[in-house]
């Protein structure tokens, strides 16, 4: 018990330093630009709000990806697994082919929210919905509106690299009041999860395991969904669809902390956070503001590999 | 307490999608009980008991200590069954400890700790199933059967009234098969109900003081395991052929399984094999030919030989003799009518002393061509002669005057072989 609170306050402080030092980093080096007037505008105006958006979507596309593995007893699912991503994708595609790239971000939370719903209604029957119908049902939705996009990425002409740069995900546009949405929606549905901490170690050894321990496993089942997907939609519609933090971040808190979702919820929060902001930071520092996706995937899939290998040998 | 009824079922109905597994149970299970549930694979079994623990759906009366099933809240419910599943999945590192402590979630507000009793609880659980030491141990270390021990002791920490279980046993060895089954009736006796699913019949019958068999989803049979388990009902249930006794060592039912399908030795049916033993010697090739099928007669054997149980167990005539005693001329008589009768006869050779010597020489009678004489593997005539060397010269002489001889049960079928294909 003080190692895991011993640990939570470490990350804690790592998080802050983190915040501080990639807000004062930038192409121009660290600290504050001299340069130009206008100076502080760059470090409170620009960079602030974006290091605090990557560091709230990092924490929701964490713990998303916590919640759905325990919920899909399957330490191997992601946060986009239902087809939040493909959904988002598909909005964000509409918006920049047929409205000239207005409202990209609400078409985003739209598609993946409707995605979600549509999974959802495919999945269950007369009031019930199984997880492994869920998850198939997911995969099938994504095809489906991955097709879609790819349709309208060879009808869009010139605005294909816009589409290709959302898809890779990324915080070029990423504003003050995307910072405040996003974390309006990361309390909430981050605490709702938090106390769904018990519900979910139930689940996470089968939703009859739960019933039989006494947890209502179907309301369970329905706010873990609902508190997921708000908050896969806001990242998804900030951000794209960022791969990796999701799958990732879980494991690593696992390792540290043991599978308690009571525990590893808080700690997904910080860790998904810093691992994004990391990650932007990199990506805006020395690699030209590429997609931050592309360094994501980079580092997450060799890492994600070593994991699964890890997995084989010990139990 | 003792007489108050906790589940009641009536006309119960459950299955999966449109199909019935389990049709029409009616049955009550009284508190201080503990019943088995048997019967063949896809009988219903485990779908009748997790109607009880509902997980699944189903229609008809199904009551828990007076109240309807369905009108229980989960956490309610949580605290008045537990369910001891066959297996669980195990997809994420949790400790022994931690997976036990979920069975006081149901007694926890979710905005409150577990409490220092809880832990004690948990603790005391892990204790009685014997995997205190495991209580640190992430659980996908652990084998099957310390997996099972685990999951028994998170039922017992729910406290409940009601146990549930399914399959138990089937992962857990000797000793713990003995040491959970044997926590279960002590459970039962201070006052628990207890149904548990069973593939072991013999393990059924040894602990539990009820039965109820189905098949097809209904009921078949229902009390103590001395009426449910009768040689009729298994092979009209089972379709297989046992012949039950009353264990000496356990005073319960026991059963064994006689006849297996062997096709090779479908062409020795026909033949009525004589087989001549003693003192233990015949017993297991009694098993042996008779699972196979084979129309078999024993011979003299004393009421005190572990033969003549064998033989009567698997209902074999014989001629049934006092132990101790000499052969009455009477019994010989009987014997060489037998002996006349067979087609064949195997000798198993046996300690032979002045009392059942009559038996062998009565052998010198009968055409050696006839005789297949069973010796085991690396033991000579004499080590079996307690009748100063006339035993041994006696089963010397029926070698000599032709008698085959094979040290393997399998070499007496191919030796009974060839006079099918020689006539």
């Amino acid at each position: 018990m003080t190692r895991t609170i011993s640990i939570i306050i470490g990350l804690t402080i790592t998080a802050i330093v983190t915040i501080v030092l990639c807000t004062f980093t930038g192409p121009a080096g660290f600290g504050i630009p001299s340069a130009g007037h206008g100076t502080a505008d760059i470090v409170g105006g620009i960079r602030l709000p974006r290091v605090l958006a990557a560091f709230f979507v990092g924490a929701s596309l964490a713990v998303a990806g916590a919640v759905m593995q325990a919920l899909f007893k399957n330490p191997m699912a992601d946060p986009y697994i239902l087809g939040t991503s493909s959904g988002g994708a598909l909005g964000a595609s509409v918006a920049i082919v047929f409205v000239g790239g207005l409202f990209v971000p609400i078409f985003a939370w739209a598609g993946a929210v409707i995605a979600i719903l549509i999974v959802w209604s495919i999945a269950s029957r007369r009031g019930i919905i199984s997880v492994e119908t869920l998850l198939l049902t997911g995969i099938a939705v994504s095809f489906f509106f991955s097709a879609i996009v790819s349709f309208l990425i060879t009808i869009s002409g010139e605005n294909v690299h816009q589409i290709v740069f959302w898809l890779m995900g990324g915080f070029w546009n990423a504003s003050a009041s995307d910072a405040i949405l996003s974390a309006c929606i990361l309390v909430p549905a981050g605490l709702l999860l938090f106390f769904m901490g018990r519900d979910l170690n139930a689940l996470s050894l089968g939703e009859e395991t739960a019933a039989h321990l006494g947890i209502d496993a179907a309301r369970a089942r329905w706010s873990v969904l609902g508190g997921s997907t708000l908050l896969v939609a806001s990242a998804v519609s900030i951000a794209g669809s960022i791969g990796f933090v999701g799958l990732v971040t879980p494991h690593i808190v696992r390792m540290l902390l043991g599978p308690d979702n009571r525990v590893v919820i808080p700690a997904c929060v910080i860790a998904g956070g810093i691992l994004l902001v990391i990650s932007d930071t990199l990506t805006r520092t020395f690699f030209s503001d590429l997609p931050v996706g592309i360094i994501t995937a980079f580092i997450g899939a060799p890492f994600f590999i070593w994991l699964i290998y890890q997995r084989g040998n010990v139990k | 307490m003792s007489d108050t009824n906790r589940i009641n079922a009536e006309n119960l109905h459950a299955g999966y999608d449109t199909q019935d597994i389990v049709k029409s149970i009616s049955c009550t299970f009284a508190s201080g009980t503990f019943t088995g549930i048997i019967g063949p694979n896809g009988s219903g079994k485990t779908t009748l008991l997790r109607a009880f623990s509902r997980v699944i759906p189903s229609s008809g009366i199904l009551e828990l200590d007076g109240k309807d099933v369905r009108d229980y809240t989960p956490a309610e419910f949580g605290m008045a069954l537990g369910f001891v599943p066959q297996d669980e999945g195990r997809p994420f590192s949790y400790t022994v400890l931690q997976v036990v402590l979920m069975a006081r979630y149901a007694r926890t507000s979710r905005f409150a700790a577990l409490t220092p009793d809880d832990y004690a609880r948990c603790h005391r659980a892990l204790d009685e199933t014997g995997v205190a030491h495991l209580a640190d141990r992430s659980i996908r270390t652990l084998s099957g059967g310390e997996w099972q021990r685990v999951l028994i002791a998170r039922a017992l920490a729910q406290d409940t009234n009601v146990l549930l279980l399914d399959e138990p046993t089937s992962h857990l060895d000797l000793a713990h098969q003995s040491d959970i089954l044997t926590l279960m009736c002590d459970l039962a006796a201070s006052g628990a109900t207890i149904i548990g699913v069973f593939h072991d019949l013999n393990l059924a019958a040894l602990y539990c003081d009820r039965l109820i068999m189905i098949r097809n989803g209904q009921m078949v049979a229902d009390g103590t395991p001395a009426q449910v388990l009768t040689p009729e009902k298994i092979r009209n249930v089972y379709g297989a052929d046992v012949v039950t006794s009353c264990h000496p060592a356990t005073g319960r039912t026991f059963l064994m399984p006689v006849k297996t399908t062997n096709g090779n030795v479908s062409h020795l049916k026909s033949l009525h094999i004589q087989v001549i033993s003693g003192g233990g010697s015949g017993a297991g090739l009694l098993h042996f030919l008779a699972g196979r099928g084979l129309s078999l007669s024993a011979g003299i054997l004393a009421t005190t030989d572990t033969d003549y149980v064998t033989a009567t167990a698997l209902g074999i005539p014989c001629i049934p003799v006092l132990p101790f005693s000499q052969i009455s001329a009477h019994a010989l008589e009987n014997l060489k009518v037998m002996l006349a009768q067979a087609d064949k006869i195997v000798l198993s050779v046996h300690p032979v002393g002045a009392g059942n010597l009559p038996v062998l020489l009565a052998l010198r009678d009968v055409d050696p061509a006839r005789i297949i004489i069973h010796l085991p593997e690396g033991r000579e005539f004499a080590s079996y002669d307690f009748a100063k060397g006339t035993a041994a010269a006696a089963y010397q002489n029926l070698c000599a005057a032709g008698a085959l001889c094979t040290s393997t049960y399998n070499g007496i079928l191919r030796l009974l072989s060839p006079i099918i294909n020689g006539d």
